[in-house]
């Protein structure tokens, strides 16, 4: 149970972060179309990239010979926190941008030809847009949660301190405790099935 | 100049080769009605978002009350841009009933809540709309929405109105309903330019006629010496 908790308060923590910026710069790339043109494939070929390699550079950077060593972050929950943000940032940038580009067409114009000033359009674009935007916020959340290199090469699979569900599973598999490891990923795809399933439901309250 | 003025107006799409407006000069004065002519993908609503301040011109300018649109800082862009509604071909509505989109338009420009409401409520009356008022969006037909959107427009105050084919989605009873609302607008001093196909609404309510193709202002002058059908 502790193992689940820390994986939701980390990977939540996370996307928090991750969703604060992203959801800005999103909105900051729809509303400059010069700068988007570039990015937004730079951004849309980064989601893919694997997580072990964000792992490996953050531990370099971290690490007690590394330019950022002297804040003692490598192995403690802030770093997985660090690392997945950065994982996510790409994947939640790029889904929102597609969701407020769409946006934008339809309410951003009408906001601005009905007499709106930049913040208000910028509010009712993102209001009726908020499913998708939510949902954007989500696959960040799930992809957090799921990924593996950041959480075991920057956290260390400390028990009790950096331990998440995903290190957990590796862990138990590789000593033969499949039954732990099955019922631990059973857990993390009740957990993804629920925030989706509140989420909808939600959106449709909404409606 | 009482209204708006395209000055020798090029515009491109972004990433097109082409030209979609050459060398466009028109004026959109207070108290008339100007209704653009012409076949689709000539221009016409091209121009009326950049007589609304929605696109910036290529080259050329756009002048609200003689100041250029795109060279006052912020707050008196903002100024400008209120004097002048657009109101899409598409009709798009916010979340929520009639009453609520028409409301919105006021509220956004800082009238008090019960004001607001009163103003729309009066406008939804005025145009045998009061029954839509507690209709939510995805219960109105394509007409229903178009006039609401419309009124929405007019609830803003504006001094110039853009119409872009007010009458594609309108029964015969609304586009009458329309065609009133125009007159009483414009007496009251309100300038309308409308992009249009349907001639009838050109010659009922138009004071000059534009006819616009291939990106170029064509002829120009009173609805009888333009339009074919008289």
């Amino acid at each position: 149970m502790e193992i689940v908790v820390r994986s939701l308060v980390v990977s939540g923590t996370a996307t928090l972060l991750a969703s604060t910026w992203s959801i800005v710069l999103a909105y900051l790339l729809v509303r400059s179309p010069r700068t988007s043109r570039p990015l937004i494939p730079l951004l849309e070929g980064m989601v893919g990239v694997p997580t072990v390699l964000i792992g490996l550079l953050l531990y370099l950077l971290l690490s007690r010979q590394g330019p950022l060593g002297v804040l003692r972050l490598l192995y403690s929950p802030q770093a997985i926190v660090i690392g997945q943000a950065i994982l996510i940032t790409p994947l939640i940038t790029s889904v929102a941008y597609r969701v407020l580009t769409h946006s934008w067409d339809m309410y951003g114009e009408l906001a601005l030809s009905l007499g709106a000033a930049e913040g208000q359009a910028a509010k009712i674009v993102i209001s009726e847009s908020l499913s998708g935007v939510a949902a954007a916020v989500v696959m960040g959340f799930s992809r957090a949660l799921g990924e593996l290199g950041v959480a075991l090469m920057v956290g260390g699979n400390i028990r009790g301190y950096t331990r998440v569900m995903t290190t957990a599973i590796a862990l138990e598999v590789s000593k033969g405790e499949f039954e732990l490891a099955v019922s631990l990923g059973i857990i993390l795809l009740l957990i993804l099935a629920m925030i989706s399933l509140t989420l909808r439901f939600l959106g449709r309250l909404r409606e | 100049m009482n209204g708006i003025e395209l000055r020798e107006v090029w515009f491109k799409y972004p990433g097109s080769k082409e030209w979609a407006l050459r060398g466009v000069s028109l004026e959109i004065r207070r108290g008339e009605v100007l209704v653009l002519v012409g076949p689709n993908g000539s221009g016409k609503t091209t121009i009326l978002k950049l007589a609304g301040g929605l696109y910036r011109p290529s080259r050329g300018e756009v002048t609200f009350w003689g100041s250029n649109i795109w060279e006052v800082n912020g707050s008196k862009r903002l100024e400008l841009r209120r004097a002048v509604v657009y109101v899409h071909e598409k009709p798009i509505l916010l979340r929520g009933t009639a009453l609520d989109n028409v409301t919105f338009a006021p509220l956004l420009r800082g009238v008090p809540r019960e004001e607001a409401i009163k103003i729309a409520e009066e406008l939804l009356s005025d145009t045998s709309s009061a029954y839509l008022s507690r209709k939510d969006r995805r219960e109105m037909s394509a007409g229903e929405a178009q006039v609401v959107s419309i009124l929405r427009a007019v609830a803003a105050g504006p001094k110039i109105l853009l119409l872009d084919e007010p009458t594609a989605h309108l029964d015969r009873e609304k586009r009458v309903i329309l065609t009133n609302l125009i007159g009483k607008l414009r007496s009251e001093g309100m300038g309308i330019a409308i992009a249009t196909h349907d001639h009838l609404l050109a010659l009922r309510t138009a004071d000059r006629v534009v006819i616009v193709e291939n990106g170029v202002v064509g002829s120009v002058g009173r609805p009888s010496e333009i339009l074919d059908c008289c």
